[in-house]
Order: C-alpha cells, then structure tokens, then sequence
C-alpha cells in the first residue's frame, strides 16, 4: 500500500485516506471580472502536467481533514515530500 | 412531548465474540464537535483541558486535527453552547453510535477491515480514519480494548462486517 505522509499529523498514513486535489499554487485571479475567455480557460482547466515532479494538493479528508501540498514524481509515482498549505514551493 | 421521543439504536444488542475480542454496543454517549483557530479560547470556554498532538485523547476529548476536536462523553455531561466566542461547538451527539472490541484480538479484528497499522498505535490515542469503505473514529483506550464511533447509517453495516470477517 503507498503511504502518504500528512504534515499535519506528522505521520505516514495509508493511501485510501487521502484525497487527491489537482494541480498546487494554482492562484485564484485577483479580479475575474476583468479576465478574457482565453484567460479564464488558462486559469480553469490549463495545468503544467509534467513528466516528473509534480506539485499537487492532497488532502487527508478521512484523517485530520487538511489540505497540504505534495511533490510527487510521476513517472515512479514516488512521494518526494509533502509540506503544509500557505509554505512556499518546494 | 420530549418524552415520548426514543432513539432506537442502529445496533444489535448482545455481544458477539469474535476470535480473541468480543464485539459489544458502546453505551449512549455525548458527542461534540469542537472548532477553534485558538486551542486555549476553546479550552477556557468548557473548562477542560485538551490534549496538545494531532492524534491524542485525553479526558474523553481526541484531538482530529490543527483546529479539531471530538468529545466522547457520558450521556449526562454537556458542554456550553460558546454562544459568542470564537469557537464552534456542536451537539453531534445523534450522529454516531459506538462499538466497542475487547480482548487480546481486538487490533487483528480492526485490521481486517482499517488500513492502519494498529501495532504502532498507543493507547490513548484517537484518529479518524476507514474500516473497508466507511468513515471511521478509532479510539484506543487500552492495548486491548477500542472504541469505533460511526455514523448511523453506516453502524449495522460496520456491525456486521466486523462480526462477519472475523468470525469465531
Ligand atoms: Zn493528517
């Protein structure tokens, strides 16, 4: 089973728990107001979708309930760290 | 009018006994959810202490997460509304039904089902997590002895499926 390791419970945890929550440092526009359509479909659906690390949000919604960030290869599907929301790219 | 109101328990009664654990209904309980950024404001507002780690339980109250916590209380304690404070404090108490596995086997019991590895859970420790696919609180009182909050809905299936693979 992969183990995730949750910052919050500063513990590895079983997989099953976790929730997996896109692409991270995805920033909201300050104003959509002002965002053409182009725009808008960059900020919506356009991700980065690399070969190899790849940050991403997790969740551990049936454990402490918390969003975090995650470094994850994925070609070998290996967890390179996981760090709390709000810290800075890693 | 009250009065007249029963709540029918989702479980079977007796006990079931499994390989080396027995499987019985935890008694009617208070439950809270508790909300704070600020620890020490919710601790000062119900006047108990709460424990520091993710993880931990203390006192009938676990500890979910940064700013979560669960009380397992006796029927008859309650806890202040918070009416104005920061906090968020909710009667849950309807919400979920305990089961309680006993014995030498009751970590085995639990594992057929919960992905955790219970060998490396203290007693005294509390944590959400899945048995199978349903949402789970496992308390750890003692070595031998756990606590499964679930909601309602899910108890009889939980019930059984506890009772079904590890059938004695
Ligand atoms: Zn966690």
């Amino acid at each position: 089973m992969l183990l995730i390791h949750c910052p919050y419970c500063d513990e590895k945890r079983p997989e099953i728990e976790f929730a997996y929550g896109g692409e991270a440092h995805i920033a909201r526009p300050h104003d959509p107001s002002t965002l053409n359509d182009e725009e808008w479909e960059g900020h919506l659906f356009i991700r980065s979708n690399p070969r190899g690390r790849h940050h991403e949000r997790w969740r551990h919604i049936h454990g402490c309930g918390r969003f975090f960030n995650a470094v994850r290869d994925t070609v070998t599907d290996k967890f390179e760290t996981t760090y709390k929301a709000g810290e800075p790219r890693r | 009018m009250a009065d007249s109101l029963h709540r029918a328990s989702p479980l079977p009664g007796g006990t079931v006994t499994l390989e080396g654990a027995t499987l019985s209904a935890a008694p009617e309980m208070g439950r809270y959810s508790l909300r704070a950024r600020d620890p020490a404001a919710l601790a000062a507002l119900i006047g108990r202490e709460l424990p520091d780690a993710i993880g931990a339980c203390s006192g009938g109250i676990a500890r979910l997460g940064p700013d979560e916590f669960y009380a397992l209380l006796p029927a008859q304690d309650a806890l202040p509304s918070g009416e104005g404070g920061p906090v968020s404090i909710v009667d849950v108490s309807a919400r979920a039904v305990g089961i309680v596995v006993e014995g030498a086997g009751a970590a085995r019991a639990i594992m057929a089902g919960c992905p955790l590895d219970l060998d490396r859970m203290q007693p005294g420790r509390a944590t959400r997590t899945v048995f199978e696919g349903v949402e789970i609180l496992l308390v750890r009182e003692t070595e031998t002895r756990f606590q499964i909050d679930v909601w309602r809905s899910f108890a009889s299936w939980l019930w059984r499926s506890l009772a079904g693979v590890n059938a004695a």
